[in-house]
């Protein structure tokens, strides 16, 4: 299930000319400026927010926006790469604990600590990455989920994470505007890099291994590279995470958020950054949305996940090209992208 | 000497539980390559479904079993035919699509029986006297004797099952490969269902060994045995029967053994970590075909 | 190369959209706090998942304290109105559920969570907002610290555990110990380090340490280590689920005199539903005892049992004092106002609950005085066993 947006300029014979950018937006000065001002933006929108919406509504948004930093990453390794991870609650967590020990023990700065979580769990991504080169699919699968699992015990074991007790004294740093921006910027991240020669690489190796290799493509290179990247991203979050609620246990990290996350990503439509923020966004809001049944809360939301893979089972926005649709939806004219879909496993 | 023989039936009781639900993932990804999240939860129902019998029937040890396998093989199919079968169908779907899916499944199964049941643990009453035999040393109970006994049973019957009769050659021809065994007038569609129906069975039988030999049923109880279940069935090559027996028993022995070794915090993690250094080594298994992709 | 175009631009949409879609189905925000209307009490616990069964008692203790409080004519003439939701053990969901109430619903009190690491997180949000959090569960550290709005009514090991171990080893005479600590769970983990420190202060020995897991249902490994180095006794430091399995192990494997001696946490009566036979003569201490002199406890046990047609264990007895413990503090303070009573319930001493007698210490600590150890009888019909009275100590 797997769709490519292949956008090739000009290709279609009796299309009009298609339009060019101006050149100067081309230019990265001008493109790291706008970005900038983007995020400027979104801080200041986010503060007013942060006045008008009521605090309940404001938490919720605020672990949105870290589960879409976390599910981003994971979105790079399995939907992009297509390396299938069931395993990813490990990297938030050695973020998580990597941060807030560096906060607590080490009364490092947070920014720092956030940076340094981000990067010890990006270590370990490499670290899983090496050997899961020779495994495939649904074995690549079941390796990350020992992985996840043997992070939670020794996380359960060790001194310095002060085991199941639980890690506390964390100092509350987080507020929504940081997370907001964070995940803009996450976002705007991962769209450069999908849209990049690794990004491209990366997709190769999902869609066709073999081919790939035999194309010139250090597929090596660029699976760890993915879930370096991937695990970074997850590791922020989980810095983030533990910065929110200021007291962490192994259980947080479980495979059944591992299993949450993968969700989010697949729900939206793997591969898909736009996907992958809907799927996330409908997830971690639904919990909260269904607490008015309570009980029956947790059913509803595993019969849904059924549901919803039956009847679009490339999730919410796979196989949809965001920007085509949001032209043809204004009617901005003709499009100038093709769309090819390539049909088959994810895998 | 007498401490370690006894660790090691403790283990090898421990594993047959493993291995019976490793087959049934074996079975059913042989076929079509799905991992299904569900079983643990197949298992569960099936320890329930033997604590119901038993309580509200009064069955006996025999009963119990039989009447669970039959209801979890009915679940078993009525879960394929619901979540699976039609991703089956649908071109846009993945292996993906069908992981998410059994997911949810497992998240609804588990859910609904903490509906109907409530959450708490529950014990099994008694259905037999134990005594305890002395074996160089070791003592191993009845309890013991009677889960790898079982277990033994019903995996030496599978391997009869798949080996010589026709259907069993159907089902095998279907995982070497699908496309062919359809050419040979093989029906598709009913194999899974026969696959799934059994490999169901096989994962109710476990559950109510389970219940009766740890004497603790509980809603959630399919999670963790589920997730060691597939992780054997891996370590074992995943697709081979055989293998889901070695690695249900190696699983079992090595927590056990792992315990006994006074390692016993790092118990679940041992399941796991064997798992990876096999994988290093053999990538696909212990007993694993290597796969040999044609370009 | 593009630039982030409309990809970005329409997730930031997206969650927009979502925001005020969330916002429009926000709960009601009458305050709970206000002179009229029902008072709004919020539980907080959880009702799936793994630890869903010391959440869901708590709620059953919850509901008939509740039940009996509003049939009497309520608090200050106001009945009281429960919100309960789910956090499913799950400490995100726990913040978004502490946040709404304090902030959204404004109740006059949160009762939970039964855990500690929970406890410990709502507790911020609750100290931080003002409002009263009473905790039916938590003993570990770092709870009450957090400020004077968090409190608790359960049995401190630190008080109980060395009264159990000195009766173990002056009138039982036991002197070789097994020790077996539950490691993913935070109440066992800290009870085990204080007996262990109790029993080498008093002179025992323990001969051989085991490790098992909340969840687990297997024990045979740590069972045969046990067996191998012949304690007198067993002590197990988590709760009643593991303990009653252990012990069913115990005897499988054919050490059959050696009995079990624990925490408050074996206080269940699943202990020898799940245990049978093999608990007989186990001991564990409480703050109650059925047989109490004042019968208060008896009477709740049957008014429990009439009710949900089970016996009542631990979580459902704190739970059902620390709303009536509230309840009185805001009757001496005449207001439901967190702020107004919150003294008066600083200022409880001696309550007598159904699960002890209770006084908040100037740390607002709680002390359960006296200390009772009890004894299970009659174990080989689950439908009749019962927690005998052993002994008692009192406590300062």
């Amino acid at each position: 299930m797997s769709t490519v947006d292949n956008s090739v300029s000009g290709a279609v014979p009796g299309a009009p000319a298609p339009r060019r950018q101006p050149a100067w937006l081309e230019l990265w000065p001008v493109q790291a400026l706008l970005f900038l001002a983007l995020l400027v933006a979104v801080w200041a929108v986010t503060e007013a927010l942060n006045l008008v919406i009521p605090a309940y509504q404001g938490q919720i948004l605020l672990f949105t926006g870290i589960n879409v930093i976390i599910t981003l990453g994971l979105n790079l390794i399995t939907g992009v790469t297509g390396q299938l991870s069931l395993g990813h609650a490990a990297f938030m967590a050695i973020g998580a604990y990597a941060a807030a020990i560096c906060t607590v023990s080490l009364h490092l700065p947070f920014a720092l600590a956030l940076l340094l979580g981000g990067l010890v769990a990006a270590l370990f991504g490499v670290v899983l990455g090496f050997p899961t080169l020779r495994l495939s699919g649904d074995y690549l699968a079941i390796a990350t989920l020992g992985f996840a699992e043997i992070v939670r015990v020794v996380n359960t074991n060790l001194k310095i994470t002060n085991g199941a007790i639980g890690y506390y004294g964390i100092q509350k740093r987080v507020d929504l505007p940081l997370v907001a921006m964070l995940a803009v910027a996450a976002v705007a991240a991962m769209a450069w890099l999908e849209n990049s020669r690794n990004g491209r690489a990366m997709r190769s190796v999902r869609e066709d291994e073999i081919a790939a290799t035999a194309s010139g493509v250090n597929t090596t290179f660029y699976k760890i590279q993915a879930f370096a990247v991937g695990a970074f991203f997850a590791g922020v979050g989980g810095g983030l995470y533990a910065h929110t609620t200021t007291f962490i246990q192994p259980t947080d990290f479980g495979f059944l958020k591992s299993v949450e996350q993968l969700s989010m990503v697949v729900l939206g439509g793997m591969g898909s950054i736009a996907g992958t923020v809907l799927g996330t966004i409908v997830l971690t809001a639904a919990p909260e949305l269904l607490r008015f049944m309570s009980n029956y809360r947790m059913l509803v939301y595993g019969a849904t996940l059924i549901v919803l893979m039956i009847f679009r089972p490339g999730g919410l926005l796979g196989g949809v090209d965001l920007r085509d649709a949001v032209r043809r939806a204004l009617m901005l004219g003709r499009s100038r992208t093709v769309r090819t879909s390539v049909g088959g496993d994810g895998q | 000497m007498a401490q370690f023989l006894q660790q090691m039936v403790n283990g090898l009781a421990l594993g047959s539980i493993y291995a019976l639900i490793a087959l049934g993932y074996t079975m059913v990804y042989g076929i079509i390559a799905l991992i299904n999240f569900a079983y643990g939860e197949i298992y569960m129902f099936g320890a329930f479904t033997g604590l119901f019998l038993v309580l509200t029937w009064k069955a006996n040890l025999y009963l119990a079993i039989f009447g669970a396998m039959a209801f979890t093989t009915v679940l078993g199919l009525v879960v394929e035919r619901v979540a699976y079968r039609p991703l089956r169908r649908s071109r846009n779907a993945g292996r993906l699509s069908a992981l998410i899916s059994a997911i949810g499944a497992s998240i609804f199964l588990s859910t609904l029986m903490v509906l109907l049941h409530g959450p708490a643990t529950t014990g099994f009453p008694t259905l037999f006297q134990n005594r305890n035999f002395v074996l160089g040393g070791a003592s191993i109970s009845l309890y013991q004797i009677l889960i790898i006994g079982v277990s033994a049973l019903l995996m030496v019957g599978l391997d009869l099952f798949v080996r010589y009769t026709k259907t069993g050659r159907a089902m095998r021809a279907l995982s070497q490969d699908a496309d062919a065994a359809a050419l040979m007038g093989v029906n598709t569609d009913l194999m899974i269902a026969i696959t799934f129906a059994i490999g169901s069975a096989l994962a109710g039988a476990a559950g109510v060994l389970a219940g009766i030999y740890f004497n603790a049923v509980q809603p959630y109880m399919g999670l963790m045995a589920g997730l060691k279940a597939f992780a054997a069935a891996v370590l074992g090559g995943i697709g081979s029967i055989p293998g889901a027996v070695v690695g249900g028993l190696l699983i079992g022995l090595a927590e056990i053994m792992g315990v006994a070794a006074k390692l016993s915090d790092w118990k679940d993690a041992f399941a796991f970590a064997i798992l990876i250094l096999v994988l290093l080594v053999k990538p696909s298994g212990l007993l694993g075909r290597s796969i040999i992709k044609k370009v | 190369m593009r630039r982030l175009s409309a990809k970005g631009f329409l997730a930031l949409l997206l969650v927009a959209a979502m925001a005020v879609s969330v916002a429009g189905c926000s709960t009601g925000s009458s305050s709970g706090k206000s002179d009229n209307g029902p008072i709004k009490i919020g539980f907080l616990g959880a009702k799936t998942g793994n630890v869903a069964i010391y959440g869901l008692n708590g709620l059953k203790g919850l509901h008939m304290a509740i039940d009996e409080i509003n049939a009497a004519g309520g608090v200050l003439g106001r009945q009281i109105q429960l919100l309960e939701e789910d956090d499913a053990g799950q400490k995100d969901q726990a913040t978004n559920i502490t946040t709404k109430y304090v902030t959204a619903d404004h109740v006059a009190a949160i009762i939970g969570d039964p855990t500690t690491g929970i406890t410990r997180v709502a507790g911020q949000i609750a100290n931080s907002h003002e409002t009263v959090i009473m905790s039916f569960g938590s003993t570990g550290t770092g709870v009450v610290e957090i400020g004077p709005y968090v409190f608790r009514d359960t049995l401190l090991d630190a008080i109980a555990g060395p009264a159990m171990v000195d009766y173990a080893i002056s009138k039982k005479g036991w002197k070789n110990f097994a020790l077996v600590t539950s490691k993913n769970n935070d109440f066992s983990v800290s009870l085990s380090s204080i007996f262990r420190d109790a029993i080498k202060a008093k002179g025992g020995n323990i001969v051989v340490e085991e490790s098992i897991q909340d969840g687990d249902t297997d024990f045979s490994g740590q069972v045969t280590n046990i067996k191998a180095k012949s304690p007198d006794v067993i002590v197990f430091s988590g709760y009643y689920t593991e303990g009653g399995l252990i012990m069913k192990e115990v005897r499988k494997q054919g050490l059959n005199n050696v009995v079990m001696i624990g925490g408050d946490g074996l206080q269940g009566a699943d202990f020898w539903k799940l245990g049978g036979e093999a608990t007989e003569g186990s001991i564990s201490y409480a703050g109650f005892s059925s047989e109490q002199a004042s019968g208060k406890t008896a009477d709740f046990i049957k008014k429990f049992h009439d009710k949900y047609n089970e016996d009542p264990e631990l979580f459902a007895a704190q739970a059902y004092d620390a709303i009536y413990i509230i309840a009185s503090a805001m009757k001496a303070a005449n207001s439901a106002d967190p702020k107004v009573y919150r003294d008066k319930l600083a200022q409880t001493k001696n309550y007598e609950g159904v699960s002890g007698t209770i006084t908040f210490r100037e740390n607002r600590e709680p002390l359960k005085s006296p200390v009772y150890l009890l004894q299970v009888s009659g174990a080989k019909d689950p439908a009749s066993a019962k927690f005998t009275l052993l002994d008692k100590v009192p406590v300062k």
